[in-house]
């Protein structure tokens, strides 16, 4: 079971501190990182080793927590611990802050962009979530601030194809958001977490959402149309979503990113107890309770925490990970049936 | 010497007189402190009471200035700032500042003061007013 997950290569990326997410660009073939030194990096592949392309160091005051890319690759948007994001417009190889987004009164955790581009969301120890709209010349307005948790916001995302947002908190609970009257608003709070929620990421489809937690568990919501046979209650018109499945049992420690690939539909899971996990739906289960089995599992994938997954969007089974070490790994998986 | 029925009296009012004092002493003290805790509790309310409302009126006081600067701007942004602040000052007009027992008056807060929070993004000002009010009482 441990081979399916194979290692290709291992390298350095932010060293003497944490590397604390990897994100690749839409086509696969570039990948971000950044970490406790501040910067943000741009790694791309050269034959069998990946180089730094550029490094982004001069945004930040702190630690910079996420890198996001706009759906066309060309803008890159980092969330700092100074309070600020940062949008990085690309020039061939190299990188230009074209804004810098304040009002936060904190840490910013999360960065993310919808679908269309024209959309970015931040999130922040603060407890709100921002929502930002992108005009033709790069400017961006806030369009909404909203405090709907009651603790520190941990990871923002937007649904693949609809205006829908998702974010997850340290108060155990996932909100989601759509657009009203040119506020925003929570529709449905998902509680089922018994301790702090880190992140959350939807399958291709946008119906299914897989959350992770402090709990040690990872569950699995399905979105359930108001009127829907099964007979699941929402409140009114808006969709409402359960929680079908919870993976528990697996992990020894807390599960800080979790990433669902949209060409494979395999899970991968990064974990405080230094091991990347790969699960897989049971295909012949029933939709509305699925079976998730483990089919990788790497044990001492990092010397320390493991605090992000990404698979490739472009490369079915590419994942890349990394750590508090300072380090990125670069995966294959390759189901063995 | 008295009756012995006078007698029976004079040795009760002295047996039970640790009881009588204790009860009037209690209901003295109970007045006292309620008195005292009317006027603690009118304090605290006019206190918290005063720091909401003077929050919520310089949200308002700002907003109206602003509404009253760009109300002839012909600038493209003026639209949606204007409809912003709008939104700001009808949620500050619908505020119910009138019932201290509102279970939404701290949610309708948070909400104006979110609003407020994105007013000052779209208009680049910093929000934070801390300093400016350091000696008034106003603590957001």
């Amino acid at each position: 079971m441990k081979d399916s997950l194979k290692l290709l290569t291992r390298f350095s990326a932010h060293p003497d501190s944490r590397c604390w997410f990897v994100a690749w660009n839409p086509n696969g073939t570039l990948l971000a990182s950044c970490g406790g030194d501040r910067a943000v990096r741009v790694w791309g592949r050269e034959g069998d080793s990946w180089v730094c392309k550029s490094v982004l160091s001069e945004g930040h005051q702190r630690t910079v927590r996420k890198v996001a890319w706009s759906p066309c690759g060309n803008y890159l948007a980092s969330a700092s611990f100074d309070a600020t994001t940062c949008i990085w417009k690309k020039q061939q190889d190299t990188f230009e802050c074209v804004t810098t987004l304040e009002g936060h009164e904190n840490e910013v955790k999360c960065v993310s962009w919808a679908p269309s581009g024209n959309l970015l969301a931040t999130c922040s120890r603060d407890k709100s979530v921002w929502v930002w709209e992108v005009d033709e010349e790069d400017e961006y307005e806030c369009v909404s601030v909203v405090n709907s948790h009651t603790q520190d916001v941990k990871h923002v995302i937007w649904h693949p194809n609809q205006e829908l947002l998702a974010s997850c908190s340290y108060d155990n609970t996932v909100k989601i958001y759509k657009e009203d009257d040119d506020d925003w608003i929570c529709l449905d709070t998902l509680e089922g977490h018994e301790s702090t929620v880190w992140s959350v990421d939807f399958d291709k489809s946008g119906q299914r959402l897989a959350s992770c937690s402090d709990d040690k568990t990872v569950k699995i919501w399905r979105e359930y149309l108001p009127g829907n046979e099964q007979g699941v209650v929402c409140k009114g018109s808006d969709p409402c979503w359960k929680s079908i499945c919870t993976l528990s049992g697996f992990h020894t420690r807390t599960i800080y990113d979790i990433s669902w690939c949209h060409l494979t539909n395999v899970i991968a899971t990064a974990c405080g107890d230094d091991a990347i996990r790969v699960f897989e739906e049971d295909a012949a289960s029933d939709p509305h309770q699925p079976i998730f089995r483990l089919m990788a599992h790497v044990p001492k994938a990092h010397s320390q925490d493991v605090n992000c997954a990404a698979w490739n969007p472009k490369e079915g089974g590419l994942l890349a990970s990394c750590s508090d070490d300072g380090e990125i790994g670069i995966w294959l998986y390759e189901p063995q049936n | 010497m008295a009756g012995p029925n006078r007698s029976d009296d004079l040795f009760d009012s002295i047996l039970m007189a640790d009881d009588r004092f204790r009860g009037e002493g209690y209901m003295e003290g109970f007045e006292e402190g309620e008195r005292i805790g009317i006027i603690e509790g009118r304090c605290h309310g006019a206190v918290h009471g005063g720091k909401v409302a003077s929050e919520v009126a310089f949200y308002y006081g700002f907003a109206f200035t602003w509404k009253c600067l760009l109300q002839n701007s012909t600038d493209v942004k003026a639209g949606k700032r204007l409809k912003t602040l709008e939104t700001l000052i009808g949620m500050i007009q619908s505020f119910s500042h009138s019932d201290p027992a509102s279970t939404t008056l701290q949610d309708d807060l948070d909400k104006v003061r979110s609003k407020f929070r994105q007013v000052c993004s779209l208009f680049s000002i910093p929000a934070d007013f801390r300093q400016c009010f350091e000696h008034s009482g106003v603590s957001f």
